[in-house]
């Protein structure tokens, strides 16, 4: 009698196991590969939102939230029109060529998960996010603050830590309908072109995780990279949006990612600066290939001070009108090499001014201080808001040695 | 009843440790920088520290008593008529332990993974399967524990150990924290997760050797404790205090954020929460027994088998008791304070007492 009772509960124990409720054919889900958020306009939104202003009208309607509308534009993957390996529409796969790979859909909405609840009603299948790659949101949307998405996306299980959030500066949506030459799947490209610039030392490591930790810190503040689309439907990394807060509140130049990646010493360099060759007017091309920062924050006649030392190598990559200017010599190297350290420490010292300026403390200072400095930390700053007024008025200086290491396969 | 030994001092230990290392894995980090922010290994090893007290107290009592389990010694230290409405009180309190940490764990499944399966049912299974492992006799009750320890530990030793790479130190830094908000408090929660080494008061009557008892308890809290702070340290050296302070289960999201070498695997978490089934799987096992064990010998019965399906249903209703997570998390926190009191102040009386009335059991 009691094996027969312990039988049966392990029979059923094993049948409860295999967690039945959760099967869901690969094909019944609408794979989002990567969702666009823009800014929209109240009253479109007044219209196409769920939650109408019929229902509003009463006492007793469903609150929404004021004055806060987005748009949101996702794109699907379409089973079976993904390419799968080289070979693309030109021939083997017969019935699966030819065709859009990603279907595009926008809906509008108070909030994202309004957004995209709406848009759930336009798709038969169940929309998964373990597979969205990348987030493209409009410079609009962000200067309005981001702290809407972020807690969506933070509540949502299925989004990647490792995704890309991404700030553009057109409407974001459009980047979800480009068809880029290298790449059939939009997403795909945009993805790539962040993971490349990453290998190529054009942009840190900083998928959406970095950039929650960032803003969750009391001394930092956040940045994204920032794009923008060129006329041929090609995506151009031009620049650092920097935060204060949820929001977003500038962009820097393209080549101040560089010095923001030697600031803070991301390894791989990429990023190249004219130098005029002494004793001539020919200027030279170097190119940086490793980083290394050292920062060390102190208390300086009782406010907050920092001195970072950055260490770079680099290549000689080109020289303009060569043979007129001096490169031969080991000497030459070292005096050019002084010359860019000093060159590097002023646009350092003046890129660390304006972030100042902007009071946006993206190198993330205010935690040095506090790691290093808590009696003070503890006394004068305590706040996210505290900081950023201190940052301002922060002491800094830079030290730069330049060093370069070769000088390519030319020889004169 | 005459316990045949038969736990060697390796068993001991891992049984041990893959008691205290359970379904706290997960929320740890969080309760760790709520207490001290940056300060958070220091927490740790505060709580550490309160547990070990425990767990040395308890192992004193059980090599003094080699003989004989918790609710006779304690018979015979305090008399019946107080010893019996006690050993009442733990069962009660570790079959509520149980009951929260199935709770907890279906929580998690029910959240992250399985979300269309009702939480009834993962929690419902997970006992279910307790229950029935827990119908074993001794040894194979130690059989299972060894033999599932390294699926816990090595994975979370190998996922701390890639996370590592995205740390920064700063956020370790001040060692103490800027601010400690709620810092015994904290402390006490800590202290809590490791309540599961008052199994040891089950083991030593049956280990071949309980004189050896003091090195399985310092080998056993010296790894799970040690995995605990490396959890710790990896999780805030990696996203930093504050951002530890916005995830419910910092450690899943850990493994969310690591990936193995050359993007074998993009994300952990699905690896991770398997191997942390096991580990539930084991805590749940662990003080399921401890609770029958317990009624067995207060009852004074031969064989532990009958109350295992008698306590299901119990145990059950309880872990459906709380309204909603974060309800649970409080209750969780409540629970463990209180049991403070029972696995580390009650057998610290009874030691007490034990020392000052002479009183010693035969050696085995």
């Amino acid at each position: 009698m009691r094996t027969l009772v312990t039988a049966i509960l392990s029979v059923s124990a094993l049948l409860l196991l295999t967690g039945c409720w959760d099967r869901l054919e690969i094909e019944e889900r609408a794979v989002v590969l990567s969702i666009a958020i823009d800014a929209a306009d109240p009253e479109v939104v007044e219209k196409e939102s769920m939650v109408n202003s019929k229902n509003r009208k009463s006492e007793h309607s469903i609150p929404v939230p004021e004055g806060k509308t987005v748009r949101v534009t996702a794109q699907i993957a379409v089973p079976g029109r993904i390419p799968l390996g080289p070979g693309g529409s030109s021939g083997s796969g017969g019935s699966s060529g030819g065709g859009n790979p990603v279907w595009v859909l926008e809906s509008y909405g108070y909030t994202i998960d309004e957004a995209l609840q709406s848009m759930q009603q336009e798709v038969a299948d169940r929309m998964f996010f373990g597979h969205l790659r990348v987030i493209v949101m409009s410079e609009e949307y962000a200067r309005r603050g981001t702290g809407n998405l972020s807690d969506y996306l933070r509540r949502n299980p299925e989004v990647r830590r490792l995704a890309w959030l991404v700030v553009s500066k057109e409407e974001a949506a459009q980047y979800m309908r480009t068809a880029p030459q290298l790449e059939r799947v939009p997403a795909l490209y945009l993805l790539s072109t962040m993971d490349h610039a990453v290998q190529m030392g054009k942009y840190p490591m900083e998928p959406i995780g970095s950039f929650w930790i960032k803003m969750s810190s009391l001394g930092q503040e956040a940045n994204l990279p920032y794009l923008e689309l060129q006329e041929k439907n090609n995506v151009r990394l031009s620049g650092l949006a920097y935060f204060k807060g949820e929001k977003l509140v500038g962009v820097t130049q393209p080549l101040e990612v560089g010095l923001f990646m030697g600031l803070s010493g991301s390894e791989q360099g990429g990023y190249s600066s004219y130098v005029r060759i002494p004793d001539s007017e020919e200027t030279a091309m170097f190119r940086v290939s490793n980083r290394r920062s050292k920062t060390r924050a102190y208390i300086k006649n009782g406010r907050p001070a920092v001195e970072v030392t950055v260490f770079l190598e680099g290549n000689l990559t080109e020289a303009s009108d060569q043979g007129k200017g001096n490169l031969n010599t080991q000497e030459d190297l070292q005096k050019i090499g002084k010359d860019l350290s000093d060159r590097f420490s002023d646009r350092y010292v003046t890129f660390i001014r304006y972030m100042q300026k902007k009071e946006s403390d993206i190198f993330g200072y205010g935690e040095y201080i506090r790691a290093h400095e808590p009696a003070y930390w503890n006394r004068h700053i305590r706040t996210k808001a505290r900081w950023q007024s201190a940052f301002k008025d922060m002491d800094v200086k830079v030290n730069v040695t330049f060093d370069i290491r070769r000088v390519g396969q030319k020889a004169q | 009843m005459k316990p045949e030994k038969v736990i060697t001092v390796v068993q001991a230990t891992s049984i041990l440790v893959s008691t205290i290392v359970g379904v706290g894995v997960l929320p740890l980090p969080l309760f760790a920088v709520t207490a001290a922010e940056s300060g958070a290994p220091f927490a740790t090893v505060v709580a550490m520290s309160i547990a070990s007290v425990g767990l040395v107290i308890v192992t004193m009592l059980g090599m003094r008593f080699p003989k004989l389990t918790f609710p006779e010694l304690s018979e015979r230290i305090i008399g019946k008529w107080l010893a019996a409405p006690m050993t009442l009180l733990i069962i009660a309190f570790f079959a509520v332990l149980t009951a929260l940490a199935a709770r907890e764990f279906g929580t998690v499944v029910v959240t992250s993974v399985l979300k269309n399966t009702p939480i009834e049912v993962t929690v419902f299974v997970m006992l279910l399967l307790a229950a029935l492992s827990a119908r074993a006799d001794v040894r194979s009750f130690s059989y299972m524990h060894m033999f599932y320890l390294p699926v816990v530990l090595v994975p979370a030793l190998i996922i701390a150990g890639l996370s590592l790479k995205n740390s920064n130190l700063l956020y370790l830094m001040p060692i103490f924290g800027n601010r400690r908000p709620d810092f015994f408090g904290g402390v006490f929660t800590i202290a809590a997760l490791f309540q599961g080494y008052f199994i040891m008061t089950t083991v030593i009557p049956f280990m071949r050797r309980p004189k050896k008892a003091m090195i399985a308890s310092v080998f056993g809290m010296g790894i799970a404790g040690g995995l605990y702070l490396l959890l710790v340290v990896a999780v805030v050296a990696v996203f930093g205090p504050m951002e530890t302070k916005n995830l419910l289960w910092p450690t899943l999201e850990l493994a969310k954020t690591t990936a193995l070498p050359a993007n074998v695997l993009e994300r952990l978490d699905a690896a991770f929460l398997s191997v942390w089934v096991t580990a539930v799987f084991t805590t749940l096992l662990s003080s399921y027994f401890l609770t029958v064990r317990n009624m067995n010998e207060l009852l004074r019965l031969k064989d532990h088998k009958p109350f295992t399906f008698f306590m299901l249903p119990f145990v059950f209703l309880i872990a459906m008791l709380p309204e909603n997570v974060l309800n649970l998390y409080q209750v969780i926190e409540i629970v463990g304070r209180i049991g403070l009191i029972l696995t580390l102040l009650y057998p610290g009386a009874l030691l007490l007492i034990a020392a000052l009335r002479g009183l010693r059991g035969e050696a085995a």
